[in-house]
């Protein structure tokens, strides 16, 4: 008689399975907290920029810019500020975006974000390791802080089912 | 679609594994190994801040539990923990967790209704709202009898579904027992086909785990005493429930739950053969769902 028997036995591709297809899934916590987490990275990103703004004359006065021999007048430093200004909101709000989508559940901006903690995290870690680089409360401690925090929110095997729940078929 | 494009899914499809999952455990170690340095870092901190320093040391015990050793787990456990069957349900974590000593025959509907006619209470699922209640629950010392159980896995599943017993006036006890259906065209060590295992254990106190250092459950040493227990109540509540044993089947399972709890059995495998109840009537066919 030939029954049908389940053996015990597992490949090491195993581990490279794809996930479980499943495109009603609930939201599990750990997608919930990654998008929060980017969302307190974007309030992080917003604090150093008014801080930023109110430093900028003490900023422009100690570094004194001269370019061809003139200094730079006050005309040109409200110009930077803006220009300073402009690149800080368009990311922030491109970092807000992608906290939304990943909260909705799709993969690539999970990946995109993830990819950016990771070279975040490594300079970090290079300037901590080769130049001595204090890393305390008062310098990056914070933001470096959320960026592991999202990246290990976000590689959790629920969020990544989660973000991949409707691959596979 | 073009016909290049199909093929281009076609072989997608056809190669077992997945370039994005291979990323994705790039992720997961690289997370891990961040989250050791991280702790390295707010734990040099905490001495560096004074006062708040005591502030500091418990979010590095956080971070440490439900975070950093939970993480290292999973990656280490699975390298070393196999994915077959070995007698043990494990933790999300992938460690060893409570033994199964427990296998039933018969539907899914049968066991419902054997286990409510014998006074246990079916669990809740962990969601957000059923942990506020346990928070809520806690706070205002009112008891919460559906309160969910911690997930734990066999065959790579979660508990399909729990039973429960509130121990009166004692949050910190209760009896649980937590079901999957097997796999089919799966057998027992031996060669035994069940249809359902199971796996009892009483929760005596709330301590912290060994391995993760998070809080937790203790549960009862002897598990044999749990398993007994569960049997009596079902077989008094239905005559029709029949039980044969599988002698010394984990005899040889002398060792710690997930929580580094040590575990006592006899190693005797009861199979609680239900086959004979009737199952909840149809006019709730919500019910049926929870078959699957």
């Amino acid at each position: 008689m030939t029954e049908n028997k389940r053996p015990a036995y597992e490949p090491a591709a195993r581990l490279l399975e794809r996930t479980h297809y499943d495109p009603h899934m609930h939201r599990p916590v750990a997608t919930m907290a990654g998008s929060a987490l980017v969302l307190l990275r974007v309030v992080a990103g917003v604090f150093h920029l008014i801080a930023l703004a109110l430093q900028w004359p003490e900023l422009v006065d100690a570094s004194d810019t001269v370019v061809d021999g003139e200094s730079l007048g006050p005309a040109a430093t409200s110009l930077g500020l803006v220009l300073v200004f402009v690149i800080g909101i368009v990311a922030l709000a491109v970092e807000a975006l992608l906290a939304l989508l990943i909260y909705r559940g799709l993969n690539w901006p999970r990946v995109v974000v993830m990819g950016f903690a990771v070279v975040s995290i490594s300079i970090s870690f290079g300037a901590w390791w080769v130049q001595d680089q204090e890393i305390t409360i008062n310098t990056t401690f914070v933001t470096l802080a959320l960026d592991i925090l999202v990246l290990l929110a976000l590689s959790s095997r629920d969020a990544a089912a989660y973000a991949r729940r409707s691959e596979g078929r | 679609m073009s016909e290049v494009e199909d093929d281009r899914t076609a072989r997608r499809r056809a190669r077992r594994y997945s370039r994005g999952v291979a990323l994705d455990w790039f992720f997961f170690i690289f997370a891990g190994l961040a989250s050791v340095w991280l702790a390295y870092l707010s734990f040099t901190e905490s001495f560096r801040i004074g006062w708040w320093g005591l502030l500091a040391a418990i979010l590095f015990w956080a971070l440490l539990a439900y975070l950093v050793l939970p993480r290292l787990h999973r990656i280490l456990t699975t390298i070393y923990v196999p994915e077959y069957f070995i007698g043990r349900a494990r933790t999300s974590d992938g460690l060893l967790g409570d033994p199964v000593n427990l296998a039933l025959n018969g539907e899914a509907e049968q066991i419902h209704t054997a286990l409510r006619e014998a006074h246990w209470t079916k669990a809740d699922p962990v969601t957000l709202a059923s942990s506020w209640r346990i928070i809520a629950s806690t706070l205002s010392r009112r008891s919460y009898h559906e309160a969910p159980v911690s997930p734990l896995f066999l065959f790579g599943r979660q508990q399909d579904f729990a039973y429960q017993q509130e121990v009166d006036g004692n949050p910190a006890q209760r009896h649980h027992v937590r079901f999957w259906r097997c796999p089919d065209e799966w057998m027992l060590p031996g060669g035994i086909r069940v249809d359902w295992l199971a796996a009892g254990t009483f929760d005596t106190s709330v301590g912290l785990s060994l391995f993760t250092l998070q809080v937790t459950h203790k549960i009862d040493a002897d598990t044999d005493i749990e398993r007994n227990h569960i049997i009596a109540t079902m077989t008094a509540a239905d005559p029709r429930i029949t039980v044969t044993v599988v002698r010394d089947f984990s005899t040889g399972y002398h060792a710690r739950n997930g929580g580094g709890d040590s575990i006592r059995t006899d190693g005797d495998l009861p199979i609680v053969d239900v086959r004979r109840v009737v199952g909840m009537s149809p006019p709730l066919p919500t019910h049926s769902a929870e078959a699957t």
